[in-house]
């Protein structure tokens, strides 16, 4: 085959990757759109966001156009999948460039670019953390930003890809790949024999909890402005706030109850939730990542019950502290509940014993299959299992041990994957950390940053605590880079890696092709 | 008569695999401490100093023991691998409890837990000082510096004559005969006699040079086995000299190297050294991370490279001789020591870390990963140079990675709970675990290990008797352990059940109801 057929010559150009990302920039222009009717009447913005909107539809559907999707082989669907997050998170910065939502006095041009892109990509990879402060408040925003802001995080969450394989028939075969490429966990239970199917149901359920989510929001006391946005970010177990102190802004137990528990639903798998409505029937407990997941969660607001105890905090205060931190950094969502710097939720004067938990939960994070990031439950799971293998067959060299997760034996080629993810996560973590200190970033605030960007947490320990901005605690360099990790993390890992394989074999058959007519 | 009564008593019994194990064990560290204790009362003798009865009276004593053990024990047909490995990690428990024993002996002010901790930081070749050496005799000193010194061997035995031949790993050692070679590892027995051969001559080499300087002989034989062991405990101050720091600077560089490459060195056989991918890395690193050093420390000049080039290369070799911020440190600096001390040397030295050959290997399984996403049926092979890492190999860096993290947390949770801040606790079990000291701040400066509190101490214990076995072995051997004690428990109970059982049928048949 000619290389060169390839390129936009002919009738329609043969590309998944420009096809998906044609959709998902179309879907994406549609929640600017949102942002512009609210922008409308809040009155700040809408011309901006209005702008973006029509930039980005036309790129979306100039790409759509002109593309139709062609080979979808392992290689074209990473590079979409990657492709595609990093256009979007790219584009999607528009709307805080063209209101001037980072335009500080005294700001260059170059940390504004910065700091717009940052916040993007946290949103649409469901990180949480924010370049907003006390020099730029999140409350000084107009209603529009701030709804497109959430929404980033709620698109981000279930997945962008998965939208455009709900819609984009001509996808087929590949639709299951391009949700497994992007869904985070170690694959896609088939919950239906159809993908579209399958993408479709993801995210009526996603929508549905959003909507249940904002309604009990909206009784516990939240404005409907509020309940709605919170929905969006909790949901996607993402933590934007429309406050500077986050859900620590309501002070109200009945807002944190309801916060808590959406992170939770959100951290679990969303095929279990999808089981559980259809059978009617609560068989969470059946699920053997879903007991190890509870039980994490359990032990954790334990450890760190008795350790905030320890240090005279008062018991309720300290179970509501616990609980609440506990979930938010186990699920990866990243909302704090500190009413301010100093008091009772501010983990970052916690002592190192509580600290230490919350760190290892960043790594941990949710369960395969729903919006958290992290290593996910079942990996660590099956990893401690491997090395508990590996262990025993030196005291019985000649036994044959299988790795399982509950009854179910899990593949020795599932077991090396995950070996191999972990090792690849081990290398980024010490590589990142390396970097990051290198920009003049401490220890603590570097290896925390880099966990709480590889697993999409938000939060961190160390200078940028519940109640300080990221644009304070890193220097703008550090916070290109801990972007690109959140990207990396968001897409665990190999499509991030794996996406410039496929221009690269691109380029390298162009120049074959050229070679081979020039000879 | 007796002898003869003896020998056949000896013929007749055949001794378990475990049971010799621990023997062996028992003899080696007992052997080994004892030795030390009685060379340590003679450098004392000849200081004039106070300790020389204690030492030689402790040391003969179980120099003896160890003898009559060393004669009684019986080697089986076959020794279980699980049994060597618990051995090892047996003996060198028991060497750093009786080093412990005798620093308690011989410095009485000393609390029985300081003793532990210092005992286990020479052993262990940590270079965690708790300031308990520097006002003793020469026969403390020398007992410090042997300790260090004995601890390297204990690492070299691990890594070059023990692991290779019990199982992973097997494939990267020297055991070809192709083209009339020389190899250094033929035979676990060959093994050692020839790593004690080069580990001696690298000492000997090294301490020449500090001679060489201006020395004082005794401060040269305890500097000399403080660098050959990576150990980077001694209690003077001749460190601070600059000639003294670029001989320690070519010891250090040496004692990382592994012995495989010295051996080569000495046989003629340097050409093809640098074929080694794990040489190369690590001639790398001692020259692009004093560059990186440098430029976040504003060090220059001949003085400020060579205070650069000295830290790094302590760090590197986790020999750990400590050395202050000469101004003021850029936050990465810090890190940079802190990570170079976790990846540590080559793979064969006796420093401790994660060891370059792993770090490798692990590249090459994330890159093997990578390939397997876009080709999940492909076969792919991990090469490093011309061989190929065996898939054991592979597993047990995996594991060993997992148990390095996992070690790490742990003991930095074990610290937090004693109430230190995260960021020391996890440089202190970074150090711990990589047997690499001293613990700095996040600015640089040295933390004085000898004001924390005897709890703290104590948590870092463990990693460090683990990271001195290179991690996997002290695993297995806890985990033998463990395993033992439940199935003692598990016959116990099922002795008790039968009992009681017993009992009430007896009651049953006596009429009873």
């Amino acid at each position: 085959m000619n290389p060169l057929s390839q390129f936009p010559f002919g009738n329609r150009w043969k590309s998944t990757t420009a096809s998906v990302l044609g959709m998902a920039l179309l879907f994406v222009a549609v929640g600017m759109t949102m942002a512009t009717l609210v922008a409308l009447v809040d009155g700040a913005d809408a011309l901006a966001l209005a702008t973006a909107s029509g930039i980005t539809a036309l790129i979306g559907a100039g790409l759509f156009h002109v593309a139709t999707p062609g080979p979808q082989n392992i290689t074209a669907i990473f590079s979409a999948v990657g492709t595609t997050w990093v256009t979007t998170s790219v584009l999607g910065a528009l709307p805080y460039l063209l209101a001037g939502t980072f335009a500080v006095a005294g700001q260059s041009w170059v940390v504004v670019l910065a700091d717009a892109l940052f916040e993007s990509v946290s949103g649409f990879s469901t990180s949480g953390s924010t370049v907003f402060g006390a020099h730029n408040p999140i409350e000084a925003q107009g209603a529009g930003i701030l709804l497109y802001r959430h929404l980033t995080q709620w698109a981000g969450g279930m997945g962008i890809v998965v939208l455009v394989v709900m819609v984009l028939p001509s996808l087929r075969s590949s639709g299951l790949g391009l949700i497994d490429a992007e869904a985070p966990g170690m694959g896609v239970d088939r919950l239906a024999p159809r993908i579209k199917t399958i993408a479709t149901r993801f995210w009526s359920l996603y929508l549905g909890f959003t909507v249940a989510v904002a309604a009990s929001l909206f009784v516990a006391g939240m404005g409907p402005f509020d309940a709605v946005a919170h929905a969006f970010s909790t949901a996607s177990t993402g933590g934007f706030s429309t406050k500077d102190a986050s859900i620590g802004h309501w002070d109200s137990i009945a807002i944190e109850v309801v916060v808590v528990l959406a992170m939770i639903i959100g951290g679990a798998s969303f095929a279990l939730h999808n089981n559980a409505l259809r059978q009617r029937k609560f068989g969470y407990f059946r699920d053997p990542e879903f007991r190890t997941y509870a039980a994490v969660l359990g032990a954790a607001v334990g450890l760190v019950v008795v350790f905030l105890v320890g240090d005279q905090m008062g018991v309720v205060r300290a179970f509501r502290s616990a609980v609440f931190n506990v979930v938010t950094f186990g699920t990866s969502s990243g909302f704090s509940n500190a009413t301010g710097a100093g008091t009772a939720g501010d983990f970052a004067l916690w002592a190192a014993g509580p600290q230490l938990v919350l760190l290892l939960l960043m790594v941990f994070g949710g369960c395969t299959g729903s919006t958290s990031g992290g290593v996910k439950v079942i990996r660590l799971r099956v990893g401690m299992a491997y090395a508990y293998r590996t262990l025993l067959s030196l005291r019985q060299p000649r036994a044959l041990f299988t790795v399982r997760l509950g009854s179910t034996p899990i593949s020795e080629s599932m077991v090396e994957r995950i070996a191999g993810f972990m090792v690849v996560y081990g290398l980024l973590v010490v590589g990142g950390t390396i970097v990051i200190a290198a920009l003049g970033v401490d220890l603590v605030s570097a290896f925390g940053g880099v966990i709480s960007a590889l697993g999409n947490t938000g939060l961190t320990l160390g200078e940028a605590g519940p109640t300080a901005s990221y644009a304070d605690a890193y220097p703008t360099t550090a916070r290109m880079v801990l972007a690109v990790l959140m990207l990396v993390g968001r897409l665990e890992i190999f499509p991030m890696l794996l996406m410039l394989v496929a221009p690269y074999r691109s380029f390298a058959g162009v120049a074959r092709g050229i070679r081979t007519q020039l000879r | 008569m007796w002898s003869g009564k003896r020998s056949e008593f000896r013929r007749s019994v055949l001794w378990p695999s475990w049971a010799a194990a621990v023997v062996w064990a028992v003899s080696v560290a007992l052997g080994a401490a004892g030795l030390l204790a009685i060379a340590s009362g003679v450098v004392d003798l000849l200081g004039a100093g106070d300790h020389t009865v204690p030492l030689l009276v402790c040391g003969s004593a179980t120099g003896l023991l160890a003898s009559v053990l060393a004669v009684w024990v019986r080697s089986p047909e076959r020794i279980q691998h699980l049994h060597v490995l618990s051995a090892v990690t047996g003996c060198l428990i028991l060497f750093i409890l009786l080093i412990a024993g005798f620093l308690g002996l011989t410095e009485p002010s000393m609390t029985l837990a300081d003793a532990l901790f210092q005992a286990t930081a020479m052993a262990t070749t940590t270079a965690l000082d708790i300031g308990a050496i520097d006002t003793t005799g020469h026969g403390v000193r020398f007992l410090a510096g042997g300790a260090q010194w004995l601890g390297g061997i204990g690492a070299l035995l691990m890594a070059v004559a023990i692991l290779p031949f019990l199982g992973a790993g097997g494939e990267f050692a020297d055991r070809s005969r192709r083209g009339g070679r020389r190899p250094m590892t033929p035979n676990p027995a060959a093994a050692v006699r020839n790593l004690c051969a080069v580990h001696g001559l690298a000492t000997a080499v090294t301490l020449v040079g500090f001679l060489i300087v201006g020395v004082d002989p005794l401060d040269a034989v305890l500097l000399a086995m403080a660098t050959a062991s990576t150990g980077g405990l001694f209690s003077g101050s001749d460190l601070e000299s600059a000639a003294v720091q670029w001989v320690a600077i070519a010891g250090m560089i040496i004692a990382g190297s592994s012995l495989v490459v010295l051996w080569r060195l000495g046989l003629g056989r340097s050409r093809s050294l640098l074929r080694s991918s794990e040489l190369r890395a690590y001639l790398g690193l001692l020259v692009v991370a004093p560059a990186a050093f440098l430029l976040w420390t504003d060090g220059s000049g001949v003085d400020g490279i060579r205070r650069a080039v000295f830290t790094v290369t302590a760090a590197v070799t986790t020999t750990g001789f400590p050395m202050g911020p000469g101004g003021t440190w850029a936050p990465a600096a810090p890190v940079l020591l802190l990570v170079l001390a976790s990846i540590g040397p080559m793979t064969g030295s006796t420093g401790g870390g994660f060891q370059i050959l792993r770090h490798q290997l692990l590249a090459r399984v994330a890159v093997r990963e990578l390939l397997r996403q876009l080709h999940p049926r492909a076969i792919i092979t991990a090469r490093l140079g011309r061989r190929t890492a065996a898939e054991d190999t592979l597993t047990q860096v995996v594991v060993t990675q997992f148990l390095f993290v996992s070690v790490i947390f742990g003991t930095v949770g074990a610290m937090a709970i004693t109430g230190f801040d995260l960021a020391t606790a996890l440089a202190a079990a970074v150090h711990a675990i990589s047997t690499a000291g001293p613990i700095r701040s996040l600015d640089g400066s040295l933390v004085d290990v000898g004001s924390w509190p005897t709890s703290a101490r104590l948590a870092l214990i463990p990693a460090m008797v683990i990271g001195r076995l290179s991690v996997y072995p002290a695993i297995v051997a806890l985990g033998a352990g463990a395993a033992l004690i439940r199935q003692r428990l598990r016959l116990k109970r099922r002795a008790e059940v039968a009992v009681s059982r017993g009992s009430v049928n007896g009651l049953v048949d006596r009429g009873n109801p």
